[in-house]
């Protein structure tokens, strides 16, 4: 079950934006990080059940905080949230162990669907 | 060169919805273009200032420092959301960018290298252009015509902007975003700048745009 969700992203808009399609009513706690190597000390830290994670960041980009944060937790589940949507960026996210990738900008019926499939592939696992 | 423009024509907030919006239009624009020829795109973080319409050329030449000789193509656009945009490349992508069009690394004495070339910037400008600037509009609630791209080939970069783009006065909103074009090693600008003109309407598209999510 998710309790603790992570953003990471380096736009603050962006970020109230993927929080605000994110269901209300479920009690999640959240956190967020402003690029990708602050992501991946919050993700060490924090170890949310659910990762949003933006590609084009300054500092580190998405792609290499991904590739990080599942060097770290093999079964971590991170949600690539990009504006990035070439097909090939989104192919390498999957090869890196994204679990799915959202297109920008989220709708609210995309982003509850992304949730409940996490929220079941969290449940599978026990 | 640097603007003294007044910093709160445009908030914090206008500038980051702007800058986000700028990265989902030109990673749009970069997947129609993977979609026309085969190539990856490397995005990288837009950035957005405001400028008096005269810091323009300096800023701009600035930015593109490092490249000696030019290549651009600059199209206007006309909607509430109005301006000017440039892509620009250094003067050897060309070649390197029209061998991905045709597969081709060399050429006979005989080929019209320069008109290909000329053609291949043209045509990657209009999608880039078209859908990076398309996609702003959409995004805020406009429609767009544009004119046809004008390219101008191997220019010494100091003198590229066509004169009085805007009136010297005026200000001018720049979003940058700078590219790469993986496979051949080629970086690219694309420099959209809109005129005070449009700051009224933009301001209020932006909170618009916001508005629709439950903040």
């Amino acid at each position: 079950m998710i309790k603790r969700i992570l953003i990471v992203d380096d736009s603050p808009v962006s970020i109230k934006i993927l929080k605000s399609c994110i269901p209300k009513d479920r009690g999640y706690e959240f956190f967020d990080a402003a690029d990708g190597r602050h992501g991946v000390e919050a993700f060490r830290r924090i170890r949310p059940e659910l990762t949003f994670m933006d590609l084009t960041m300054p500092v580190m980009n998405g792609f290499d905080a991904l590739q990080e944060i599942i060097g770290i937790d093999e079964g971590a589940i991170v949600v690539v949230a990009t504006a990035d949507v070439q097909v090939r960026a989104i192919a390498r996210a999957h090869e890196l162990g994204a679990f799915s990738v959202l297109r920008k900008p989220p709708r609210k019926d995309n982003v509850a669907a992304v949730i409940d499939q996490v929220e079941a592939a969290l449940k599978e696992r026990g | 060169m640097q603007t003294d423009a007044p910093k709160t024509m445009i908030t914090a907030e206008e500038t980051d919805i702007l800058q986000e919006i700028m990265n989902i239009a030109f990673g749009r624009a970069a997947s129609d273009l993977g979609e026309y020829i085969d190539i990856f795109v490397i995005l990288s973080v837009p950035y957005v200032r405001l400028l008096k319409s005269s810091d323009l050329p300096p800023y701009i030449s600035a930015e593109i420092k490092d490249y000696d000789d030019i290549s651009l193509v600059e199209q206007r656009f006309w909607g509430k959301f109005k301006g000017a945009a440039f892509l620009v490349f250094p003067s050897d992508a060309g070649k390197k960018i029209l061998s991905l069009l045709d597969g081709s690394e060399e050429y006979l004495e005989s080929d019209p290298i320069s008109e290909l070339v000329k053609e291949t910037f043209r045509e990657v400008s209009n999608i880039l252009i078209g859908a990076c600037i398309g996609k702003i509009a959409e995004l805020l609630g406009d429609v767009i015509t544009y004119s046809p791209p004008r390219v101008v080939m191997d220019r010494c970069q100091q003198s590229f902007i066509s004169e009085n783009i805007f009136d010297d006065d005026s200000l001018a909103i720049v979003l940058r975003t700078v590219f790469e074009f993986n496979e051949k090693n080629v970086n690219g600008f694309l420099f959209i700048v809109t005129s005070e003109e449009s700051f009224a309407w933009l301001k209020t598209a932006l909170h618009n745009f916001l508005d629709q999510y439950d903040l």
